[in-house]
Parts: C-alpha cells; structure tokens; sequence
C-alpha cells in the first residue's frame, strides 16, 4: 500500500499553530511526494530500549517502551547511577512531547508576511539551498561576520555544534541567552583557579553526592541551586538521600524551594548579594582561622608575593633568581626576612610567610593571603547581614555548621551566574572551598574523576574547531574584547550583537540561524530584540516545535525530540547511549544540520568550509560527518574499542571500576615526566585563588585565544569584589519607583522555556505565579490568586499572586513564561507572563563575561482586571496537544 | 488519564510560620485505601470493590457516574471523568503490579519517598520503612471509622504533621 507520509490532518495541524492560510496548506500538501510505507502498525518493533533524557541538561537514564513503532511509555532506568531508576515530570512528558500534534514536521518557508504565519512545505534539499545561498550571498557583500547562529540550553544534543558551524563559516558571532548568564561565570573561574569538575550539580558535577554508602560528607552547603527542582531525579535524589543519613545542609536562596524547606539552617539572601555573603564567610573563616593552613600554604598560590602596583606576582626574575616562570614564585622566607624563589612544589628550606607586607626592590609586596584578607576585611557579619538583608545568628549558624561539621562541601547554583556579579561569585564560593581544604579528598566537590574519553568536550562530542575562526574574524567578535572571559565559550555578548543590529555599529548583523527554543521567552528584556527582527534579511529557526521566534522566522526547520536523537552519554563509570527509539516525518538532528549546511557552502566555494571536510586540516578536530553514525564511531572506537552500533547493543558499558573512577588526591600522584606531584591542571600548578591569569586573561585573551587580541579597556581584578547590583532597593532612586526586587528560578516540572506545550504538564502549573509576602501584597493591595501586573523600568507583564510567607517582604519571585496557544495572535505568545519582558539587558555588565541581569532587579506589582486575553488555564483547554501517535519514517536524506 | 483528572495530586503543606522562620512539607494525597472503605458501601451497583488485598477498584463496566461515591470519599480521591461518564481514582497501577512491579509512582519518584507493600507482611518494604521512622513518626490522614491504609512518614525536623 503506498500512502502519504502524513496524513491531511497531521500537516494541517502542524501549520494551524503559526496560523497557516487554508489555501497555502492545501496547496503545499498536494504537492507532498509519495512514500512507500515500510512501517505499517502491525510491522513496527515492540519492546524496551534503553536510552537516557534530554527535557533538560541531564541525561537521565531511561527505559522506552515500544509497541508496533510508537513509543508508549518511558520509566527510570534501575541501572543509570545517577538516578537509580528515578525520572522526573519532564523526563516522563517525554511522550508527550514526541507526539505533540504541534512538532515541526517538515521544513517550511514563509508564504507570507514575516509575522503573519503562513507557511509552505518545502524540501531539506531546497531549505538547505536556500539558507545556503543566502549565507554566501551576505558573507560576499557584508562579511561573514554578519551571519550569527544563536542555541541555547534547552535540552539541545550538541552544545559545540553551533560554535563548529561558526568557526567554519568564519563567523564569530554566537550566542546563547545562557552562557554569561548560566555556567560560564561558574566554569571560567573553576578553570583558572582549579582545571577539575567544578561545583554545580545541575550541570552533572559534585559526583560523590550520588553516592551516599561511601561519601563521608557531614554537612552540605547548597548556594543558589535548587537540585529538588532543577534535577529532581539526579541530584534532587541523591540531597534527599543524604539528609536521610543525617548530612547537615545549609541553603542560601531568596526563596523557600523544597530544598530550602529541609534544610537546617536557611538564608533567604537578597538577590544579587550573595558576594557580599562569600566575602564575609571568607574573612569569618580567616578571622577564625578555620582554615586548613597546611594546605592552603602548601596547595595555593596565597603564600607568593604579588607586587601591589602591578597586581601581577613576582618572579624569580624579579629578586635576581632562577627558575620556571610558571611554576616558580616569590615567597617571604621568615628565617633570611627576604625574599626568595620557590620552585613548585615546595622548598623543606625556607619558611614563606602567608601574611604580611613585605618590601621587595622598594616595592610594597603582599601576600596573595594577605591580598585576599584585605580585601575582605570590610566585610564582618553585621555588614553582610545588613547588606544581605540577613540575621547575623542565621549567618553565623550556617558559618559554624559548614565549618564545624567536617568533612563539609559546597555547591553554587545558577543563581549568582544572572547576576552582575557572576564571575567574582563563581571565584568566591570555590575560594571558601579551597581555604577549607576540601579539594580531591572524599567527600569534596573539587574533583578529577577518571573519565572514557568518549564524550571529551564538556560532556559533549563535537569539537568546536576554534583553528578554523581566522585572526581578522575572530577581532571582530560582538561584544568579547572587553568580556574576554567568553573566550572560555568561544562566544558573542548577546547585547552587543543586538545593539549590532540596531545601530550597524560597527558593522549589522544580517543573517540569523537560530536553533534553540523561545528566544523571546529567554532572552534579557526581550521585547529589545523586537525592533531587531525587523534589520534581519534573514531568519531560520530549527526547533522541534514552533515558538514565539518561529513567528518571525523566514525558514521553519524540524528538530529531532530526545526520543529520536543518538548520543554518547557518560555516568559516572559507565557509557550509556541516547538511542533513536522511533523517528518521524522529516525531522532532523541539529548535530546533523549544521554538518549538511556546512557541506552545502563548501560546495558553493567556501574555502573554510572546504577545510572543514579535508581530514589533513582537521585532524584531531575531526572532519564534518555524513551521518550520526560516522560522528559517534569517531569517538565511541578510540574510547571503548567497539562501534556505536556495539554500544548501543551493550549499552552502558563499565569503562573501570567505581573504585577505580573514584580517584582522590590526583594532585599528590606523582607526574613520571617531573618526578614531582601531579598539582592541579592550572599554570602554576597550586590552587589559583588570587588569580592572576584573570588579568592576563583581559589583556591578552591567553589562555583561550588563538590569536593575540588587544587588552579589553579595564584590567579585570584578580579577587572577587562586591558593588551593588545595577539596580539597587537601597542605592539610588529607582526603589522608590520600583520598590521590589525579583528573582527567579526553576520549577521542577519545566526546564528554561521548554515544555509550556505538554497538556500534563501545563494543567498543573497554566500560569506563572509572583511569590509574594503577604506584608508586602497587603501594601500592594493584591490577594491570594489575584491577577497583577509586574512592572520593570523595561516594561510590565502579568502573572498570577502567589502569597507565601516563603519569600522576603522586599522580594519577589516568577518564572520565564509563554504561552504556545496565543502564537498566532498579535502577542505571539511572549508578552502575555513573561518575566524576561522585565529583566535587564544593559549595563552594568559583568566586567570579566559581560553577564546581564535576571535576577536581582527593581520591580512593582498591582492588581490587573482579569488574565490576558486568550491564555488557557483549565485542563481540558489543553486538549488539542494531547499526543498524536505517528508511525516511523525513515530518516531524511539530503 | 484526561486532563484535569488528578489520581495522585501531592499538596504543599505550608509554609506555616513567618517568613522566614518557616517549615513546608508536600503531601501526596491519593485514593487511601482505607480497609472498611465508604466509597464501596454506598455504590449502588457493586462497581466499587475491595479486592482480596484489600486495594479499591472500580470496575468501569458496572459505574453509572452517580457519583455517590465521591461525596462519601472523606479525601477527595475520587472524579467523575467528564468524558468517559465513570468515576476514577488511583489503582495502584494493578496491571503493573500483576508483573510483579511496583506503582509508576513508586518506580519514578525523584525523592525516592514512595513505597508499596503488604503492611501485614513485617517484612515488606512498607512495613520495614514505618518501623525503621519510629511510630511517633507515621501518621495517617483523618479517621472517621474507614481506616485508611495509607500511612506517611514525617519527622519533625521536616515539618509538623497538619491536617491537610
């Protein structure tokens, strides 16, 4: 029987969302070539497979259950270490989410205005042309700069993939509303100060919590993270199963999250303090002398002198002396008071001293201790409470358990990364952590497990091939020589891109490729990119469902859901797979994608392209791939010495021992090349906590450049500070205006802007909720359950009052929000509760990442009449996205 | 299940107290199963049953919709499905245990706070885990002579037990 791939229903459906004109549909879907169908019901397979999650970052084990081709439930996989069977809400939509009446099927073209939603069919072959076509066509006329891809961390398969495309384009435009704002604060300054895991559990570190028989850990720190809501089966679990054996935990979060709620000592810190608070645990555990001053003068740079007017440190070049530049520093010996070089690791014969100000060539030197005491001597406890809006008891309290209550570790969340002081929290809270000694022992954070290698990019498989970004492009990168930290990413600063586009200075962005989620649901102050969309010549949005940004799109592309995508996904000693359960219509892999397009330019003469397919130039980058089985063989075969087909088969696969992967101390083992200990993976080999490379890091891009770049305006400062947040409560007029400060934060059930369009899913939580005090709401004049509008300097928005004394009279608190059933309404679906209509995008940046702020801003909030205009919020209102259950279609060939 | 059908809807138990000296538990409230169940003695046509192992079930083919049942839950753990015209609630996920699992819920909780049993097998997961809490830990929500079976486990360091 030969029979249409979809059905005339299917692709109405697909096209009603975006509001497709009868006429053009029917049209298009004449036109649709005819399939043999190789998959009728009674042939498809019937069974389980094992793969893991993608709803979110974690890569959650899972066991799919298919009957005749379609998937028909998922569950935890009893095997994958991290959740020991468990899965979340949004793991379990993932039916759902595959089978949702709305998926992008095919990929489509505009068929009308941009913004009026009418769209046609087209093929892979012409959607690839012609994107293609008009990448080369702008890159001859304006430059290759002015293409920009964006992504973004809403479940994508492959982080790097954007950045490769890029980089072989020879564009150095890419963002992510992430990235400054979500991770790159957290793993810039773990890389500079330490080079192991950092201390996030969201993004699957802090690996011994998972293992509570064996972790020693007696109390738990867990600053502005959530794991009960942001991982509830990885890291929610293993917090609940460690508070079942008694560990002790701290939370540091404005608001009262399930975590909060357990915890024995809470501090709902106001948002975008939190430095204030490290910098006060700093000097409380200095003043106490809490920390481990063995280590830290052994296994730290805070003994070396730093010359207080170049704040860089002494060499042995400096006092006359000899030795590696890199490892070889200048300590005060107390026996000789003078200076003198200290070869790595250690010198039996002298006596460095780790505080104090000593005279070196007439030059005040001080300690890196000695720096860093200063620096945090302002800050007692009072000063932190008054600043932090805190109890001193609460902060000492907290202070006593995680020092008193040994072996301690701590964590630190998203939260400080959408702050402007992103980067000094993401070098404070691991300095607290490094003065307490609780680096590569049992139960720390701070570690170097042994890894297979297979996935060796961050978790990920593509190597973003930064050689191929030439010298003159990578100059022209928006917004980085001033935040050179997101050299670390290899990425653009989002509001420099924008004010790009809308000023053409210095030059306009023109061609946008976007393969991510809601961008208007994401992106700082939002309605900013408005005026934006109107500059662009062209816009390709690949999803796999439409969004407010589809609105706008020229190019429609379907995405694959987890369920139909492959990956290498490493826990902990073993190798799981991300298998293709089933796939349908024509969706594709971005990992894919963006290999095809970049196959598509070379052909058309793109010399870097070419490059990108020549494996003499690519070497250990790896040449572009034809299909995901070529890609993931590339690196399944030299990590596990079988084929991905095998793994998938023998999946997951023990690459070693738990006790072998469970190594500590690697710093100490000793490095056969040296004959000296290993150290840690940082140029001088000791801790970097005054860290130096920070400063070399803004004047010359080093380490993360590849090419020399010109210094960035202002040095960027080796220690963590605290100022006031851009908008301030306290400082400044505009608390009087807008008197509240909101935060966010997520909810277990969502992750970023994703799964607003899973009827299960949304019938529990139809719209966004403003925690608010009850003293505060009482002034505001709003009640439980009230609809109110929330009003920013930017502009205001709607959600629905949720008094709680779980949040502070001054703060509030609300979650990014869209809602997919007013897409084809002049709103789009973005501007009805969405809390990033109010956060800011503007400076004060952070100095080191360029980071913005969406969390820890000035808002108001009053009554509203009613909810806006056609959002749903009843149950049964969700029903047209309940699943429609498709049989397989072969994957696409282009 | 349709949409607005809640089989297993968890509650959020406070915060009680002032900010921010508060505690908050979330509670699970499904159908409890209770050994002398009111649900079963009013329905009129025998649809409502307790099982030999002491669960409730409804058999769909014999419900009317009367809906006397879900007046004589004390706990709100029975709908009428608006669609279907019969009355719903937690089964326990029967033909799941029939292959000797226990309860999607059980299986999938993140918290890994769930778990299923015969309470008069000393030696069954439930059975271990109430007396491993202590009794003064293990509550049981209002009793008004149905004597539910579903017990909950709360110490106080979590929360203090409330009525919901």
């Amino acid at each position: 029987m030969e029979r249409s791939i979809i059905s005339r229903r299917d692709f109405l459906k697909a096209t009603a969302i975006t509001g497709v004109g009868a006429a053009v549909a029917v049209g298009a879907y004449e036109g649709l070539k005819k399939h043999k169908n190789k998959t009728g019901p009674s042939k498809g397979r019937t069974g389980t497979v094992r793969t893991c999650c993608r709803a979110c970052i974690a890569n959650c084990g899972v066991i799919a259950t298919v009957k005749n081709g379609r998937v028909v439930k998922v569950q935890g996989d009893p095997e994958y270490p991290m959740t020991r069977g468990a899965l979340c809400a949004k793991g379990l939509a993932g039916v759902q989410a595959l089978y949702n009446p709305n998926r992008n099927k095919y990929p489509m073209k505009r068929a009308g205005a941009r913004g009026e939603g009418k769209w046609m069919r087209i093929s892979w072959d012409e959607a690839l042309d012609t994107v293609a076509k008009k990448l080369m066509e702008t890159r001859a006329k304006y430059g290759a700069e002015t293409c920009f891809c964006s992504t973004g961390g809403g479940g994508n398969p492959e982080f790097w993939s954007i950045s490769r495309f890029c980089n072989t384009f020879d564009t150095p435009n890419w963002f992510e509303p992430g990235c400054a704002q979500c991770y790159l604060p957290r793993t810039l300054a773990n890389a500079l100060m330490y080079g192991g895991a950092d201390i996030s559990i969201a993004d699957s570190n802090c690996l011994e919590i998972y293992f509570p028989e064996v972790n020693p850990v007696k109390a738990y720190v867990l600053w502005g993270t959530d794991p009960s809501q942001s991982c509830p089966a990885g890291g929610g679990r293993a917090m609940v199963e460690l508070r079942a054996k008694g560990v002790k935990t701290v939370v540091i979060d404005p608001r009262l999250t399930p975590d909060a709620a357990k915890a024995d000592v809470w501090l709902p810190v106001r948002p975008g303090t939190d430095v204030a608070l490290m910098l006060a645990w700093i000097k409380y555990i200095i003043d106490h002398k809490s920390y481990d001053r063995e280590f830290v003068m052994k296994w730290t740079n805070l003994p070396f002198l730093v010359n207080t007017e170049t704040k860089m440190f002494l060499r042995p070049q400096d006092i006359g002396a000899k030795g590696d530049p890199e490892t070889t520093f200048v300590v005060w010996d107390k026996q000789s008071n003078s200076p003198k070089a200290m070869a790595y690791p250690w010198d039996n014969n002298l006596e460095p001293e780790l505080e104090g100000t000593f005279p070196v060539n007439g030059v005040p030197c001080k300690t890196g201790f000695q720096m860093l005491k200063e620096r945090v001597e302002p800050y007692t406890l009072e000063k932190a409470a008054k600043i932090c809006w805190l109890d001193v008891a609460s902060i000492e309290k907290a202070l006593k358990l995680y020092i008193e209550t040994q072996p301690s570790a701590m964590s630190l969340g998203v939260a400080t990364d959408q702050t402007r002081l992103s980067v000094q929290a993401g070098m404070a809270a691991p300095t607290i952590e490094m003065l307490m000694g609780h680096v590569e022992k049992p139960g720390a954070n701070l570690q170097r497990f042994k890894s297979s290698g297979a996935a060796p990019i961050l978790t990920y498989i593509v190597n973003p091939a930064k050689k191929l970004l030439s010298e003159k492009q990578l100059n022209k990168r928006l917004g980085m020589l001033d935040h050179k930290g997101l050299l670390q990413w290899w990425a653009a600063h989002p509001p420099t891109v924008l004010q790009a586009i809308l000023t053409g200075k210095p030059y306009k962005p023109r061609v946008w490729i976007d393969r991510s989620g809601n961008k208007f649901a994401v992106l700082g102050n939002s309605s900013a990119w408005l005026p934006a969309i109107d500059q662009m010549d062209m816009i390709v949005h690949m999803y796999m469902y439409p969004t407010s940004f589809s609105a706008y799109a020229d190019i429609l592309l379907p995405a694959k859901e987890w369920l139909e995508t492959d990956m290498i996904v490493e826990s902990i000693n073993k190798v799981f797979v991300r298998q293709a359960v089933t796939h349908l219509w024509e969706t594709m892999d971005e990992t894919l994608f963006w290999s095809k397009l970049a196959k598509r330019c070379a052909d058309m003469g793109h010399e870097n392209c070419k490059k990108a397919f020549d494996p003499k130039v690519m070497g250990d980058d790896m040449v572009y791939w034809d299909t995901m089985e070529e890609l993931l063989d590339k690196r399944v075969k030299p990590a596990l010495h079988m084929s991905w087909e095998e793994l998938k088969q023998k999946s997951p696969v023990e690459f070693c021992s738990f006790e072998e992967w469970d190594q500590h101390y690697v710093y100490k083992r000793d490095d056969p090349k040296t004959g000296k200990p290993q150290g840690f993976d940082t140029p001088s080999k000791k801790l970097e906590i005054y860290l130096e490379s920070l400063i070399t890091l803004g004047r010359t891009g080093k380490p993360y450049t590849t090419y020399p770049l010109p210094p960035a305006s202002q040095d960027y400062d080796p220690l963590p500070y605290y100022v006031e947040p851009g908008e301030s409560p306290v400082e400044g007029e505009i608390g009087k205006q807008f008197p509240l400060v909101m935060t966010n934060g997520r909810l277990p059930i969502f992750h970023h802007g994703t799964l607003r369009n899973i009827p299960w899913l949304r019938e529990i939580y139809p719209a966004p909720e403003i925690w608010i005090n009850p003293v505060s709401a009482k002034k505001y004049g709003v009640s439980h359950g009230d609809w109110v509008w929330v009003e920013s300097a930017r502009g205001k928005t709607q959600a629905r009052a949720h008094l709680t004394e779980g949040i502070g009279p001054g703060v509030v608190y609300m979650e990014r929000y869209w809602n997919p059933e007013t897409l084809n309404t002049p709103t789009h679906g973005w501007r009805e509760m969405n809390v990033n209509v109010l956060s800011k995008n503007d400076p004060p940046f952070n100095d080191v990442v360029g980071t913005y702020t969406l969390r820890g801003y000035q808002v108001r909030v009053f009554k509203a009449d009613g909810p806006p205009k056609g959002v749903w919020l009843k149950p049964e209102q969700f029903k047209p996205w309940l699943p429609e259950q498709s049989d397989p279609t072969p994957e696409v060939k282009v | 299940m349709s949409l607005g059908l809640y089989w297993n809807r968890v509650l959020t138990m406070g915060p009680n107290g002032r900010f921010p000296k508060v505690e908050m538990y979330f509670l699970p409230v499904m159908c409890q199963e209770c050994s002398n169940p009111p649900c079963v003695q009013v329905c009129p046509t025998g649809a409502s049953q307790q099982m030999p192992d002491g669960i409730v079930l409804i058999d769909k083919a014999k419900c009317i919709g009367c809906e006397l049942c879900v007046k004589a839950c004390p706990y709100g753990s029975r709908t009428l499905n608006p669609e279907t015209k019969v009355v719903e609630k937690c089964t326990t996920c029967v033909q799941l245990r029939e292959s000797g699992s226990d309860p999607a819920c059980v299986i999938n909780c993140p918290g890994r706070c769930r778990f299923f049993g015969d309470t008069s097998d000393p030696n069954s997961t439930v059975s271990v885990a109430i007396k491993k809490a202590g009794a003064e830990n293990v509550h049981s929500l209002p009793d008004s002579g149905n004597h539910p079976s579903v017990k909950y486990i709360l110490h106080p360091k979590n929360g203090v037990w409330r009525k919901p």
